[in-house]
């Protein structure tokens, strides 16, 4: 198991089995999120939050359109089966303790946008020798950036102040869907050979580089 | 690698050193995790001690809530490492937004530590350090955890520093991108939003207190250190010479010595707080020196607290 992508192939790309596997999930992730914004994206914009909808909306379709041109596709006989286990898990789910159909629905939508977003990170498995002007690489760095950026509409959400009567269970909500998202994600990942939380195994030159005085160790062989 | 059971939530820690003498438990500031402690830990292993430290929740490999992150469910975490370490002499350090957990546990529990040390810790959240955290905030939104690195380096040590690690720098703000998730660091951040000040309450900790504070720290200045001084009855006020905002890793070495005699201090009855002020030694091995009789401490020029009057206008004045 590796931390990061690769072995990298000869001209320093990323495998593209690899790029074929996390881009499509990638892509059922993030295209069913986008459905269900369509969903709930009225025809036409009549409260303040609905804009913000819309460019989640248009944010999405963004990443689909960038993660379908920048990645370098290969076939792989397994992908009829992920995508029906990974769309599965996408589907809507009713929160538990809301009563209120529409808010439920609503809740859920941002819980898994946050799980999407936060804990999904490709360009943390990128690894630090990959080729500055990489497509694929390039993409997933994107991907992670508007990330963060779209969350933020869902932790205003979530953490507002009209949820505030029901914040157990939509902080209930927001942890399963974080689990599910995060064991779909680091499954997806170990059949590609990959352990993402070997990023927290990788400390000599940090350690180094916090250290008093003269380089030593570590430090000394990095320089 | 051993893990801490809490509240359902999983949390790292480490230790190190030997397990039948004096313990210090190290607790983290913002986007630090364990593995930046070894220095530090190895400097306090080395003289004696044993050393536990643990990703806080929301950092490094501890879990990370999702949408809400508690102070009060930090110090239950605290709580929890503080007891398997069992019956003996302990001494809690934090420092920064691990400083304000350190408190909270002093003013909870303080009868289960020997000491606490607050270093670049507050009780309170002026507008200037308010203000300062919401742009933190605000960058971390917006550009993501590399960039609230971009401006805690700066904001953390001293240029000398940053210039001697220059080529090391980018190599540990990669390391801090790839441990931290900014939704985490997010909620940790806001998990000061409601942050009522703990001042009325200090007075309620009765454990000796040395409070550590760097010379040039303008992100938790003097004031906020004074606070801690004036209102924790057997405090003493030890300020670290030419130090910024996270000298526990520009001097390790230092913070271990001073550390150190803090606690041999404790173990011998030795200790005297009252709220007393002492300069630190600048090198490993020196003295406390007390801050010089008369001298303002709050004051970053040597101006004499009983020479309050304006200064003589110079006869051949330019401006």
């Amino acid at each position: 198991m590796r931390a990061f992508f690769g072995p990298l192939e000869d001209d320093g790309s990323i495998p593209a089995h690899q790029q074929t596997r996390v881009s499509a999930f990638l892509m059922s992730a993030h295209g069913a999120l986008a459905r269900q914004l369509a969903t709930a994206l009225p025809g036409s914009v009549r409260s303040g939050w609905q804009v913000e909808l819309h460019s989640q909306f248009c944010r999405e379709i963004e990443i689909l359109s960038l993660i379908a041109r920048a990645t370098a596709w290969v076939p792989d006989p397994t992908l009829p089966f992920l995508f029906w286990q990974w769309e599965s898990a996408w589907l809507p789910h009713s929160v538990e303790g809301v009563t209120d159909g529409e808010q439920s629905f609503l809740i859920d939508l941002a819980a898994f946008g946050h799980a999407l977003h936060s804990v999904i990170r490709p360009a943390a498995l990128l690894p630090e020798d990959f080729p500055q002007t990489d497509p694929f690489a390039l993409a997933m760095r994107r991907v992670e950036f508007e990330s963060v950026r779209l969350m933020q509409a869902q932790i205003l959400f979530l953490k507002g102040p009209e949820l505030v009567p029901v914040r157990d269970a939509v902080a209930a909500a927001v942890e399963r869907r974080h689990a599910q998202v995060r064991e779909v994600w680091n499954g997806m990942l170990a059949g590609i050979e990959i352990e993402p939380s070997g990023r927290h195994l990788l400390v000599p030159v940090v350690k180094s580089a916090v250290a008093d005085g003269a380089p030593t160790g570590a430090a000394a062989k990095a320089r | 690698m051993p893990w801490l059971a809490c509240n359902s939530r999983r949390i790292h820690y480490e230790l190190a050193g030997p397990a039948d003498g004096p313990a210090c438990v190290l607790i983290n500031g913002l986007t630090q995790y364990v593995r930046l402690w070894h220095p530090l830990r190895d400097a306090l292993v080395a003289r004696g001690l044993q050393v536990a430290s643990f990703d806080m929740l929301g950092q490094g490999q501890s879990d990370k809530p999702s949408l809400f992150i508690h102070q009060d469910d930090q110090v239950a975490v605290l709580g929890e490492l503080i007891a398997t370490l069992g019956e003996r002499p302990i001494f809690v350090a934090g420092i920064s937004f691990g400083a304000v957990i350190a408190l909270r546990y002093a003013i909870a529990h303080g009868h289960t530590i020997a000491g606490v040390v607050p270093m670049s810790g507050f009780a309170e959240i002026p507008a200037q350090l308010y203000m300062l955290g919401t742009a933190l905030r605000t960058a971390l939104i917006l550009g993501g955890t590399t960039f609230l690195q971009d401006l805690l380096f700066p904001m953390n040590f001293s240029g000398e520093w940053l210039e001697s690690k220059r080529d090391l720098i980018d190599i540990a703000r990669h390391r801090g991108w790839l441990v931290n998730d900014v939704y985490a660091l997010q909620n940790l951040m806001e998990s000061f939003l409601d942050f009522e000040p703990l001042t009325p309450q200090l007075s309620s900790i009765r454990t000796p207190t040395m409070i550590l504070t760097g010379e040039f720290d303008f992100l938790t200045p003097r004031p906020l250190q004074e606070t801690l001084r004036v209102h924790i009855p057997d405090s003493a006020l030890v300020i670290v010479q030419r130090a910024y905002h996270a000298f526990t890793l520009e001097k390790p070495e230092l913070t271990a010595h001073l550390l150190t005699r803090f606690a041999e201090d404790v173990m011998g009855g030795r200790w005297r707080g009252k709220g007393t002020i002492w300069l630190a030694p600048e090198e490993v091995g020196g003295d406390f020196v007390p801050f010089p009789a008369g001298f303002d401490h709050m004051r970053a020029i040597p101006v004499r607290k009983d020479a309050r009057e304006p200064a003589p206008r110079p006869e051949t004045a330019a401006l």
